[in-house]
């Protein structure tokens, strides 16, 4: 397909009228869950429930049900960690970055990336203080003047998560409220049921559609906006701390930063990519997440992944570079090493197979993204294993080296995060606009009149 | 093909560009040359500076061209031959590079066979770090970004005449080759001709560091020069406040890049103290560098980030010009920062020399532009998204 460079693409295809686009996204919420979705629901709240369980035996018996041990004390949970919070970075990468780059494209797929950050950063929350294995003191994490005399070590990176993860949090259930409450009042002036009428009243503050109340929306989302773009870059680079401030080889290097900022957004897209090729179709909604947003997205990956591929050789040369031979070995290690194949199953998931993407019919076929960007989570999840374990599993000393194996209940838990991910997912899909109506109305052709004054010559 | 919406007509810049150029560089060869028999060593670092200075504001400028082609932007289409006259420095590196090859020795302690023979980690370094191997990698690398140079604004310049979109597409898919080489080559620059001066040192992110400082200082160079034409009536009128907005922004968030990035390598070496990379901020923080390193903070990002923070004041030219000599100005104490200490390990030393080549390289990249200027179009005429660029509106 020749492309035509003087003409942009219309973000939302089809010439989809305001009332169909209405309808199209409010059909999801209106109609009955059909058997296809309960079947998908019932499978991912199995995952949650053995997860469930797999945390219960853990509180019940101790961490010692994990597959930790001396010299690795940090393996699944904190892997599991990092992973989910990196799913967390596309949503408000995509909702505040690309909003402040002016990409008006983000519309169609804003709304469900920032429900998956939410969703993913409430499953990482849960993975420190799983790890604690006494989640009943997970309260002195927050620095209180208590009656103990008690006071978390501000020096510590372990700390600043505690703060960044929250601050995020909360940052991001704002701006993703925020976007919703025009969507409640649309709902609200559509639904005839009492019930949902009175829900999305309450949740609609009061919403009249109004010039006034469009202004002040319009400011306060570019000032969350503005809040959140620090705090995306933030989030991960104080995960990467917990790492980089420590003195061990493999962990500290000063490249960590960008580097897991990088890793995340590679892997959040790929996560929102893998989701919403089922909801554009499962939803009948190709022609407001159409194909070229796909593409996009791919593009970012492909930008993303080579970010992650140039951090893996850097890290590499520097080691070499140093002269230090901790350094060397660490690196020696995780390629040659036991733990090669994680090593190169990361390498390649994340730096080789997305190089597909720089053809234009892999960025457009779904089939073809689909795989990849599934490669790209199994290989994001194993760069934080090849980062923590390899690094830990060889000590300074030879007598202290050892090696790690998951327990069942590692998996379970591991398993019990997808679980409750995807339910989460689910029960959002079903129950809220997964694309923001309002929006999407906004960039539809012909909504703009446009300032040059020589519209649609 | 010459577009009539645009209302760009082709004028000459004014003649006393050229002689300012001219004076400028000569004053800088003379002393310089002059500085050079005088003080050997230290024009040599001195140089060193300024050449670093030339080659990051022409790399900055040709990988914001790359990226306009392969993000597909529309809104700096009007002015992207700015960033691309910048960039014609690029072919003349390897020229300018060649007093500082002749001086290795003095430059890099690496270079002397005699302190690497007594030393065990520069023996670990000297598959990479020796002169022949140096040397090739200046060649190949200065060769590559010429080529791409070369290739990328011929066929900007080509469509001038005929309009032809295949060459846009030729464009994308050359900047798709160029950006991932640019990581690399970039990074081995800033590994060779900054981070090697002092041959100890080592720190993952450098090569980051320098793409930031080299970013922010292109789009200074480009703001300044598109204020100052546009102003002058040289470019399309339709370059409106939305324009420059998006120009003050893009400087803006490279300010907080570089921040953030200069944050992480100060502060991740500053926690773990290892002796082998503290070192290195420790030169930096005695004999009167400690003043440079605050000067640093606070002229490299507190100063720009509050003054291009508010919406106005990315949209006001005179606070653009302002803020975009003040970011040229401080990319070049950074690269000082970076180069100097190294030199004078125990405490800074004054010596005119340090404005003899600034004033050259200044002369130098006004006269190639002029020269550009004269023989090219301002804006890229037949370019099919120039259009696009300029009915570009933020609302």
């Amino acid at each position: 397909m020749e492309v035509d460079y003087s003409t942009e693409a219309a973000v939302v295809e089809g010439n989809l009228r305001l009332a169909e686009i209405d309808r199209i996204i409010s059909r999801p919420i209106e109609e009955r869950p059909g058997k296809k979705y309960l079947l998908a629901l019932s499978i991912s709240s199995s995952f949650l429930l053995i997860g469930a369980i797999c945390v219960g035996l853990t509180f019940f018996y101790g961490v010692g049900m994990w597959g930790n041990n001396q010299p690795v004390g940090w393996a699944f949970g904190i892997v599991n960690f990092v992973f989910w919070i990196g799913i967390g970075h596309a949503g408000t990468l995509i909702s505040a970055i690309l909003f402040l780059l002016r990409q008006k494209w983000r519309t169609g797929v804003a709304r469900f990336a920032e429900a998956m950050t939410i969703f993913a950063v409430m499953t990482a929350g849960l993975f420190p203080i799983i790890h604690t294995g006494r989640p009943w003191l997970a309260g002195y994490l927050t620095p209180y003047p208590n009656q103990h005399g008690l006071w978390v070590n501000l020096n510590s990176p372990l700390v600043w998560d505690v703060f960044a993860v929250s601050t995020y949090f909360t940052i991001s259930l704002l701006f993703w409220y925020i976007g919703l409450v025009p969507d409640f009042a649309s709902l609200r002036d559509k639904t005839i049921s009492k019930v949902k009428k009175t829900i999305y009243s309450v949740f609609s503050l009061g919403w009249r559609h109004s010039n006034r109340h469009w202004q002040h929306y319009e400011k306060a989302y570019m000032i969350l906006a503005g809040l959140s773009t620090p705090l995306v870059l933030s989030v991960h680079s104080i995960v990467s701390f917990d790492f980089a401030t420590s003195i061990l080889p493999g962990w500290h290097t000063t490249i960590f930063p960008p580097y897991f900022v990088a890793g995340a957004i590679f892997s959040g897209f790929a996560m929102v990519v893998t989701v919403l090729v089922f909801v554009r179709k499962v939803f009948d909604m190709e022609n407001i997440i159409t194909l070229n947003h796909l593409e996009r997205m791919n593009k970012i990956i492909l930008a993303t992944g080579m970010m992650v591929g140039y951090a893996y050789g850097m890290e590499f040369f520097i080691a070499w570079y140093s002269g230090v031979q901790y350094e060397q070995f660490v690196f020696i290690n995780r390629a040659f090493g036991p733990y090669a194949w994680a090593y190169w199953t990361m390498v390649s998931c994340n730096v080789i197979f997305p190089q597909l993407f720089w053809f234009r019919k892999i960025r457009r076929s779904v089939p073809a993204m689909f795989i990849i960007v599934i490669l790209v989570n199994v290989g994001m999840w194993f760069e934080r294993f090849v980062i923590i374990v390899s690094s830990l599993h060889r000590d300074f000393l030879p007598s202290s080296w050892g090696m790690f194996v998951p327990t069942l209940v590692d998996l379970g838990i591991l398993l019990g995060s997808f679980g409750l991910f995807f339910t989460l997912v689910l029960l959002f899909a079903k129950t809220l606009p997964v694309v923001s109506i309002s929006e999407i109305k906004a960039v539809a052709p012909g909504s703009q009149p446009s300032h040059a004054g020589n519209h649609n010559e | 093909m010459l577009n009539k919406e645009s209302g760009y007509v082709k004028k000459e810049l004014p003649g006393n560009i050229a002689k300012i150029g001219t004076v400028f560089f000569a004053v800088g060869l003379i002393l310089g040359t002059a500085g050079y028999f005088i003080e050997p060593v230290r024009a040599s670092f001195s140089y060193l500076v300024a050449f670093m200075f030339l080659v990051s504001v022409g790399i900055g400028s040709l990988f914001l061209v790359a990226l306009e082609y392969l993000a597909g932007a529309d809104w700096s289409t009007p002015f992207r031959r700015v960033s691309e006259f910048l960039s014609s420095s690029i072919p003349l590196l390897i020229i300018f590079a060649l007093p500082l090859i002749f001086n290795m020795n003095s430059l890099f302690h690496w270079t002397h066979t005699e302190a690497v023979a007594e030393d065990a980690v520069l023996q670990g370094k000297a598959p990479y770090l020796n002169s022949s191997f140096f040397i090739i990698r200046v060649v190949v690398i200065f060769g590559l970004w010429s080529l791409f140079y070369y290739l990328l604004s011929k066929n900007s310049r080509g469509q001038d005449s005929t309009g032809d979109q295949r060459l846009t597409k030729r464009n994308i898919v050359l900047s798709g080759i160029f950006i991932p080489l640019f990581a690399i080559t970039a990074t081995v620059t800033s590994v060779d001709w900054l981070m090697s001066l002092e041959p100890h040192w080592f720190s993952t992110i450098f090569g980051v560091y320098f793409f930031s400082g080299s970013v922010w200082a292109s789009l200074a160079a480009l703001t300044l020069i598109v204020v100052l034409l546009k102003e002058k009536g040289y470019l399309s009128q339709r370059i409106n406040n939305d324009h420059y907005y998006s120009l003050g922004t893009l400087m803006f968030a490279f300010t907080c890049f570089w921040g953030y990035i200069a944050f992480s390598q100060y502060m991740l070496i500053w926690y773990a103290d290892l002796p082998e990379e503290s070192f290195w901020f420790l030169q930096r923080w005695t004999g009167g560098w400690e003043y440079f390193s605050i000067v640093l903070i606070l002229a490299h990002f507190i100063i720009p980030f509050g003054a291009l923070l508010s919406y106005p004041a990315k949209t006001n030219p005179r606070r653009l010009k302002f803020i975009s000599v003040w970011i040229l100005c401080t990319h070049y104490l950074d690269l000082y920062w970076l180069t100097m200490p190294n030199l004078n390990v125990s405490g800074f030393v004054f010596s005119w020399l340090d404005f003899v080549f600034p004033i050259g390289i200044l002369g130098l990249i006004i006269l190639i532009f002029n020269i550009n200027a004269k023989k090219y179009n301002l804006i890229p005429v037949g370019d099919p998204k120039l259009q696009r660029g300029l009915d570009f509106t933020l609302h």
